[in-house]
């Protein structure tokens, strides 16, 4: 019992520590904030205490919106939609079925969230245009719906709600308290490592897929979270309004949230906040301006909100609170040193491919490919463009699905179909374009293929920092540092990614691959575009990489690379395979040269 | 130092002054009454209503005050656009008591959720439009009174009017609450006579043509249509009934004599010829004294009402306040309820009153409530006009609406 007690102070210590190490004058200016918020009912009269309620609780359905926009880069358009399921679920709960606020509250959040799960188990691997399509429709489908079904809906005259325990002070506190834990949770994640996957998501979806990161998992969590978030914000403010009105349900209110969300900045945990404000405050000068002339500016809201919209687009869709963070001096990130880390061994598997075939439509791709990669070894595959190399890294990584043939990893069948379970069974496979994630450090961007490291960094823990999922974050930081370190890269670990060379954005790209603890790894042409002395920095970290026992197979046009460092070359042409055997041995062949290498040396 | 702490001290004087100030100046206080109505959505019923209310309390107090017990108030009328939303209706009845209101003068959206929120502080509304049946209750809501011909009471008068033709009847409603309440009430109404009814069918109030729905009604075999439905509505089931040269008696409620009707057939000025309404009548039993008195009153206030139409003479029509009379008559009772309270603080006691008080209504009718009744309109109080050439007339073929007369609705020259 003593130890549990001595092991929960030291916990609580560390989160101080740290959090008192973290703490910015931005925190002290939230908290004051939000202290100041706790007692403004003491002076504000019922009637402004209940608006202020009512709009937090549009803030708390915009910040539940974040999640699926900022956090996870889905264009939802139907968070209206969420809300208006917990609202008319409340509503018919309180008034029909005579339920307790708490209880009406909660079931009108569950329905929101288990539609928001069947909605995401359909939608989120759609593409952004038509995931936007999709979820618009869904806000209007609510929406005709509420007006075809009357006895659901109350028709026109809507669903009255008799008064209950919760007064507006209530109302206005627990908002209040809602809109601070969803923004410091959204805060939490969106640091921690479902939001550095999400980031990657979002910024580059194949390069994030191939570390291994769980694309559809993330993407519906974040999805349903917004739906939770909607549908509990739509319980609580249809109960503090006292009747659920189908009309304040259109899809316009979708269309307003996310406009306020993209307004204020959709990834970070306080632009909902400011857009919400920024169009609440024009709203209501359109009001007072339309007041004074005797003309209702109702239907002009859309028109202002669709006008924010563009002019965010249009000013390449920052929003509010990025764009004012640019005049809060950034603290300058540095990079404790860590612990030295055992020195790290990669563990090489021998990949072997037989007999793979892969054919699209009439043509094919690939013909009967063959080879072996053993650990501590090098296997290039070369061959002209189109020759189907790149077909086969596809196919070895898992992003492809072969016509035929096997894959073995030391002699087991590699049976896993999913990129992620590929890389989880330890094939790692770095893209042949430059496909850093711009908006992370170099550190963050190999932080993402340490995800499936994670034993901890579930969205909960995350949000709650517990000490495992602490110390876990300080593990794996200290490896990346290191990995960060061997590709010649730990002073800029700091740097965004967007802010490196071109050579050194592919060693960062490496680096997160090598972050997902591979036993093989598959490398597309990673000295494309390369000088002379980025070419032979690359030659001696794979030198040293294979020293240290991975398995690797090198599709690259440079020869130089490849004759240095590969023990073997595998030629493809046409899909075929035209060559197998040391460098120096398919150099001689005449097939090849007349193939691929014409006039150049390997 | 000083000069910050000087600045602090004028600040917190500057808000304990406004604070203090508003809502009474002297010894006179200023007691607001709401008017709860669709200003930007159906500007003509809103705008009326508040007309209506201004014009009684502009005759109790004159350009003064009034004295209710040792002390004087004075009233204002404050407008809350409800926009036709319900939400926005039980929000603007919040604002209204912040405000300080005394009463509300309601259109009738949202009343289902206001009045227990008015309930609360014993505040009367009361419903100068919509006849919704169940919008009034003494029992259950007892702070809730209406001064307006009733759903239930205009559905019937139809039916006794319409059934003895032996017409085959289309129902039309639109999705709106005075919509799908009309339907409610027609329903009930027509519920012994299915032979009579071909289709009911509802209009969707945001449809740019009703010509599927008209043409559906035309299929069905009726050789006449009830159009209950928003005044806009009722104009587009019209356009589309005469263009397809559907040319069938229609029927409608008081939405039909909304000047919007008119303005939106101005091109085809024939074709609103033969529209009948029923709306509760303007002119008492005693005569036609009393409304033309109130007529004159409301004209010299706020000028004539004109429809924005003319007759094929030239003339230019103008609007009888009809909707302004309810109005007029309910804040006429609240007067005296509080009067009778003697003290317009004590809300119970003006509530209770509002039961006890009895006075005469704009067009010389009584108005009054009691424990069991809070309509202040006698249900079949209803008669039914015509029109013709833009301006409409008491029809002839009715008993009660032959005794009526012709309310001018020509502007004098």
């Amino acid at each position: 019992m003593n130890a549990v007690a001595a092991r929960t102070t030291g916990a609580f210590g560390a989160a101080l520590t740290e959090a008192r190490r973290a703490w910015r004058w931005p925190a002290t200016l939230a908290t004051a904030a939000f202290v100041v918020a706790l007692f403004a009912p003491l002076v504000l009269s019922r009637i402004q205490t209940q608006e202020l309620a009512a709009w937090l609780y549009l803030a708390l359905a915009a910040i539940g919106l974040a999640f699926a926009v900022g956090l996870a880069g889905m264009p939802s358009l139907c968070e209206g939609a969420f809300m208006a399921v917990g609202a008319f679920t409340a509503a018919q709960l309180r008034s029909k079925a005579g339920a307790d606020p708490v209880s009406a509250t909660i079931a009108g959040a569950a329905l929101a969230t288990a539609a928001g799960a069947l909605l995401g188990i359909a939608f989120v691997r759609l593409g952004r245009v038509l995931f936007a399509v999709a979820t618009w429709l869904v806000a209007w489908l609510v929406a005709l719906s509420l007006a075809a079904f009357p006895e659901l809906s109350g028709g026109a005259r809507g669903l009255p709600i008799r008064a209950g325990a919760f007064t507006e002070t209530i109302h206005y506190e627990l908002a209040l308290v809602l809109v601070a834990l969803a923004a410091l949770v959204f805060f939490a994640i969106a640091r921690g490592a479902p939001g550095l996957a999400l980031a990657a998501l979002r910024v580059r979806p194949p390069a994030a897929r191939v570390l291994g990161v769980p694309a559809t998992r993330l993407r519906l969590g974040a999805f349903v979270a917004s739906a939770g978030i909607g549908g509990l914000a739509g319980a609580l403010a249809v109960q503090l309004a006292g009747i659920a009105d189908p009309a304040g349900y259109g899809p316009f209110l979708s269309f307003k949230l996310f406009a306020a969300v993209l307004l204020g900045g959709a990834a970070t945990a306080l632009g909902p906040l400011a857009g919400l404000a920024a169009i609440s405050a024009l709203f209501h000068i359109a009001h007072w301006i339309g007041n004074l002339e005797n003309v209702s500016t109702t239907r002009f809201e859309p028109m202002i909100a669709a006008a924010l919209l563009l002019f965010v687009l249009g000013i390449g869709g920052g929003g509010i609170v990025p764009w004012l963070r640019r005049f809060v001096p950034a603290r300058t990130a540095t990079i404790e040193a860590s612990p030295a880390p055992p020195p790290r061994r990669f563990a090489g598997a021998t990949f072997a491919a037989a007999g793979i075939r892969k054919s699209f439509g009439g043509l094919a791709a690939l013909v009967d490919l063959s080879l072996t990669a053993e650990p501590g070894t090098i296997v290039a595959l070369i061959g002209p463009n189109g020759s189907g190399k790149t077909t086969a890294l596809r196919i070895f990584s898992g992003t492809l699905v072969s016509d035929g043939g096997r894959l073995t990893l030391d002699g087991a069948p590699l049976i896993a179909d999913t990129t992620t379970e590929r890389v989880r069974s330890g094939v790692a496979r770095t893209l042949q374009r430059t496909a850093v994630f711009d908006e992370l450090t170099a550190l963050e961007n190999v932080l993402v293929g340490a995800g499936l490291e994670r034993g901890y960094g579930g969205a909960i823990r995350s949000a709650l920092a517990t000490p495992k999922e602490r110390a876990e974050t300080e593990r794996l930081r200290g490896e990346a540092l290191d990995i960060l370190d061997l590709v010649g890269l730990r002073a800029a670990a700091s740097t965004p990614a967007a802010h490196l060379s071109s050579s050194d954005q592919r060693l960062t790209m490496l680096a997160a691959a090598l972050a997902t603890r591979p036993r093989v790894l598959l490398l597309d042409e990673p000295a494309a575009g390369g000088s002379a002395e980025d070419v032979a920095r690359l030659a001696r970290l794979l030198d040293a990489l294979r020293g240290d026992g991975l398995t690797i197979v090198l599709v690259e046009h440079n020869l130089r690379l490849v004759s240095a460092v590969a023990e073997r070359v595998v030629v493809l042409d046409g899909g075929r395979t035209i060559a197998d055997g040391p460098p120096a041995e398919v150099a001689r062949e005449p097939t090849v040269r007349d193939a691929y290498l014409g006039t150049h040396r390997l | 130092m000083r000069r910050l702490s000087l600045l602090a001290m004028s600040c917190c004087c500057l808000v304990f002054a406004s604070a203090c100030g508003g809502s009474s100046s002297g010894s006179t206080k200023t007691l607001v009454i709401a008017v709860n109505a669709p200003f930007s959505k159906t500007p003509y019923i809103g705008t009326t209503i508040a007309n209506g209310a201004k014009l009684a309390i502009d005759e109790l107090q004159g350009s003064g005050t009034l004295p209710i017990g040792d002390k004087s108030y004075r009233f204002r009328i404050r407008r809350y656009d409800t926009g036709g939303s319900p939400a926005a209706a039980v929000r603007n009845v919040r604002r209204a008591f912040s405000d300080g209101a005394v009463a509300i003068v309601d259109e009738g959206t949202g009343v289902d959720a206001s009045w227990s929120i008015a309930a609360d502080d014993d505040v009367p509304i009361g419903i100068v439009y919509q006849g919704g049946i169940d919008l009034v209750d003494p029992q259950e809501r007892p702070n809730v009174f209406r001064i307006v011909p009733t759903d239930h009471g205009i559905a019937y008068r139809l039916a006794e009017y319409l059934l003895p033709k032996r017409l085959k009847i289309a129902i039309l409603h639109d999705d709106s609450g005075y919509g799908e309440e009309g339907a409610k009430a027609l329903a009930a109404a027509f519920s012994g006579a299915d032979d009579a009814v071909t289709t009911r069918i509802t209009l969707p109030s945001g449809a740019t043509d009703l010509a599927p729905q008209l043409l559906a009604a035309r299929r069905s075999g009726a050789n006449a249509v009830i159009v209950w439905a928003q005044a806009p509505v009722i104009a587009k089931a019209l356009i589309a009934a005469r263009s397809a040269g559907w040319d069938v008696p229609f029927y409608t409620p008081p939405a039909g004599a909304d000047p919007i009707v008119r303005q939106e057939l101005a091109d085809h000025p024939e074709w609103i010829d033969g529209l009948t309404f029923a709306s509760g009548r303007m002119t008492a039993e005693e005569g036609t004294a009393p409304y033309y008195t109130f007529e004159g009153k409301y004209r010299q206030a706020f000028g004539l009402e004109r429809v924005g139409v003319k007759t094929r003479t030239g003339n230019v029509v103008i609007q009888p306040p009809e909707h302004a009379m309810y109005a007029y008559d309910f804040v006429n009772v609240l007067a005296a309820a509080i009067q009778a309270a003697g003290d317009p603080t004590d809300r119970a006691k003006v509530l209770a009153q509002m039961e006890e008080v009895t006075v005469r209504g704009a067009n010389g009718d009584e108005r009054a409530f009691n424990e069991k009744n809070h309509e202040g309109v006698v249900d079949d109080d209803v008669y039914f006009a015509r029109f013709h050439d833009m301006t409409f007339a008491p029809v002839e073929d009715d008993p009660l609406s032959s005794t009526l007369p012709t309310v001018s609705q020509i502007e004098p020259d």
